[in-house]
């Protein structure tokens, strides 16, 4: 397989028209007659929605008004030219922080009186000030949430892209379970699954590892610790291909599996399995979350679905790699095209944390896993245990 | 994103060097008339709270509170689980999670006699987070403060001298590999995070980007521990083939822009030689233009700094020259230097190191 992030063509006329038209019926129904969204070096999502250009500047926005063209800018220059290059927005201006005059100068012109501004819980102090002076009458109030909403029902482009993030995710794990040995530190991991990802085109990659017996806790960033015979090595794998993310997690042994690392194993895929099993058009994310902790529950695992030792029961996907949370108490609908994982990663005192997971698309009947890595307890040297 | 290495080694940083850090920082606090100085942190901007602390906010966002005499604490959204791994890889003790910063910062402030709060980088934090400080501490001073963290950064000590240039050792091997002619891009991008991530970087950016006439350029952005380095090379069309005339301008305007760094100069002036360097046609359309960037300033790729920032004798910095084409190519060429009493020097050379 070669695939390389170059190659791949942009989202044509009809996903433009298909966005823009989905956010400015969203601004009608929220009484907007101004968007701003604001992406920082970390939340670049809805820079990327509404461009469909791949920036890299610390701070950049998309100013979209009720009627006529949407204005982007950004403080490196660099992002210039790769907006307007993709042609859904062609009013391209550098952002001249923390001053942001361009920004005063535009809102001055388009006096808005009610603007939503998507990471508004982000904006710096700076743009904040921009804000108030160019539209000083204005109400300002977040549309994190309306950008979110925009986002979450896939189209068939942008299940296409995801369709090869899946592909790039089996080969990140093939290559994690290969080089697992005795004596390879943690980072080495890392630095050999980062290159197979790189290599096969992904943009990014999120992950986290963690390595060693019952008494691990949860998972973090690479440390120095060399792999030991018997340890489980857990992972999420998250690569970007063309800005979509789409996540696997698993866990291998080094060496032959133990009954605990098989029992581990069963209960994690039940939870899985259970929360597959309730996928549907209109579930909630409360529902899922329901249906995987309710496995541990039946077992007498209950405590370790408590924010004590686990985050979510799983997450969105899209051009964020950490959409709606899937966790009880999140009534989020999940419409047709959503694309989320199920993961109920957490510890217990079996064997430690488990990672195990299968990102899906809500379809018409139910739900397709997106990923063909088998949902196994890997063994290596390549085998598998349960 | 930050995936590579995290490590505490006191054979790296003696222990005593990041206490250090934070007394100074403390001092200035005093000399403000602060009480109180919160740092913010997220995921991509975080390197004074890795500087202070060691610690490395992988995702999300959280604030580092120093009080003018005492410990510092530190307030975040990420889940307790993580607090045990937090205190193996960094110099924190007092770890606070909580799902928003009012509470957190109400906690940190309640039983302390009312003062003053110092934000530093004030422009940077969030309007958000301002305002929930200011939510939590009522009755107290909320006063912007400037860049007191990256101040102390701008010059690294000889033990983070000496990681930037074992840094740069390593990234000089493996870009002479990534940037072999006839390589398809991800191969050249594989073989330089296999190398960099295998030798400890825990940040790495690797891009191919490409210009007119068969030109590509491989630009790295790397984070060793918490010092960064930025480098890009021309890499010609094929083996055998040399670079156009355009190209080899580039190359001698970055030699120009080394030349022209020293000590006490504006950052604007390196800049300026460079550009005045070249003398060559760009293709139609092209734009030309150069930088010097802190390396203190490079998770944020500089977007901040003031290019009329003197250069401080000492200083690591990324001297760059990029090309911008209309059709939104780009190709950049890039070293991280030292800023020596004679001029640049090379960080993995072998006079840092006597």
């Amino acid at each position: 397989m070669m695939l390389k992030g170059n190659d791949v063509n942009g989202a044509d006329d009809a996903e433009q028209e298909l966005r823009y038209s989905r956010v400015r019926a969203a601004m009608a129904e929220n009484g907007l007659d101004l968007l701003l969204a604001y992406g920082p070096g970390w939340r670049r999502e809805n820079i990327r929605y509404l461009t469909d250009a791949r920036v890299t500047g610390s701070a950049a926005l998309v100013l979209v008004p009720a009627a006529g063209e949407p204005s982007a800018f950004s403080v490196r220059p660099a992002d210039l030219g790769v907006i307007a290059q993709r042609g859904w927005v062609t009013d391209v201006v550098r952002l001249d922080f923390p001053a942001s005059t361009v920004l005063v100068e535009r809102l001055r012109d388009l006096a808005p009186s009610r603007i939503g501004v998507a990471h508004l819980e982000l904006l710096p102090q700076a743009i904040a000030d921009a804000i108030a002076a160019g539209a000083p009458g204005a109400e300002v109030v977040s549309a994190t949430g309306l950008l979110d909403d925009a986002r979450m029902v896939k189209s068939d482009w942008e299940l296409a892209q995801m369709r090869r993030s899946a592909a790039v995710c089996a080969a990140g794990w093939q290559k994690f379970v290969d080089v697992l040995e005795p004596g390879l530190p943690e980072y080495r991991i890392v630095a050999e699954v980062e290159a197979e990802l790189k290599r096969l085109g992904a943009e990014d990659n999120f992950m986290l590892i963690a390595s060693g017996g019952d008494e691990v806790m949860g998972m973090t960033p690479p440390g120095p610790r060399l792999l030991e015979e018997g340890d489980m090595v857990r992972t999420e794998l998250t690569p970007q291909m063309n800005g979509y993310w789409l996540q696997i997690c698993r866990s291998a042994v080094v060496g032959r599996a133990s009954d605990a690392q098989r029992r581990s194993f069963d209960l994690f895929n039940e939870a899985v399995e259970a929360g597959l099993s309730v996928v549907r058009p209109g579930i909630t994310a409360h529902e899922v979350a329901v249906a995987e902790n309710d496995v541990f529950r039946k077992y007498g695992y209950g405590e370790y679905c408590t924010a004590r030792y686990t985050r979510v029961r799983g997450h969105g996907h899209g051009l964020h790699l950490d959409e709606t949370p899937i966790i009880e108490g999140n009534h989020t609908v999940l419409p047709e095209r959503a694309v989320f994982i199920v993961h109920p990663n957490t510890y217990t005192p079996i064997a430690g944390y488990h990672v195990l997971g299968d990102p899906v698309v809500v379809t018409a009947t139910g739900y397709e896993v997106l990923i063909e890595t088998e949902r196994v307890l890997f063994e290596t040297p390549q085998g598998v245990a349960a | 994103m930050k995936r590579g290495l995290v490590v505490l080694d006191s054979a790296e940083v003696p222990e005593q060097e990041r206490p250090g850090r934070v007394a100074r920082l403390q001092q200035r606090l005093t000399d403000e008339g602060v009480t109180l100085g919160l740092v913010y942190a997220d995921v991509h901007r975080s390197d004074d709270l890795g500087y202070l602390t060691n610690l490395c906010i992988y995702w999300n966002e959280g604030i580092l509170a120093v009080p003018a005499e005492g410990e510092p604490a530190f307030l975040m959204k990420l889940s307790p689980r993580v607090h045990g791994w937090m205190r193996r890889s960094s110099t924190l003790t007092d770890l606070r999670s909580g799902k928003g910063f009012t509470a957190l910062v109400q906690g940190l402030v309640e039983n302390r006699e009312q003062g003053v709060i110092g934000l530093v980088d004030a422009a940077l934090w969030p309007a958000t987070a301002v305002e929930e400080v200011r939510a939590a501490a009522p009755g107290w001073e909320v006063r912007p403060l400037g860049g007191l963290v990256r101040e102390q950064r701008l010059v690294p000590s000889t033990a983070e001298l000496d990681l930037l240039g074992r840094a740069a050792a390593a990234l000089r091997t493996a870009l002479d590999a990534g940037t072999a002619p006839d390589l398809p891009d991800g191969e050249r991008i594989a073989i330089l995070e296999q190398a960099l991530r295998g030798a400890g970087y825990t940040d790495l950016m690797v891009e191919v980007v490409h210009g007119p006439d068969g030109v590509s350029a491989v630009e790295v952005t790397g984070q060793y521990r918490f010092g960064w380095l930025r480098v890009a090379r021309l890499v010609a069309p094929h083996a055998g083939v040399a670079l156009p005339s355009w190209a080899a301008a580039v190359q001698n305007a970055l030699a120009a822009a080394r030349g022209a760094v020293a000590p006490g100069v504006r950052a604007a002036a390196p800049a300026a030689a460079a550009e005045n360097a070249f003398t060559t046609g760009l293709p139609s359309g092209a734009v030309l233009h150069a930088t010097v960037v802190h390396q203190a300033d490079l998770s944020t790729g500089g977007d901040y700094a003031s290019p009329d920032e003197e250069l401080a004798p000492g200083a690591v910095v990324v001297v760059g020259v990029e090309v911008l084409f209309p059709d939104g190519g780009r190709v950049a060429v890039a070293d991280t230097v030292r800023v020596g009493v004679t001029g640049a020097e090379d960080l993995d050379a072998e006079e840092q190191h006597a």
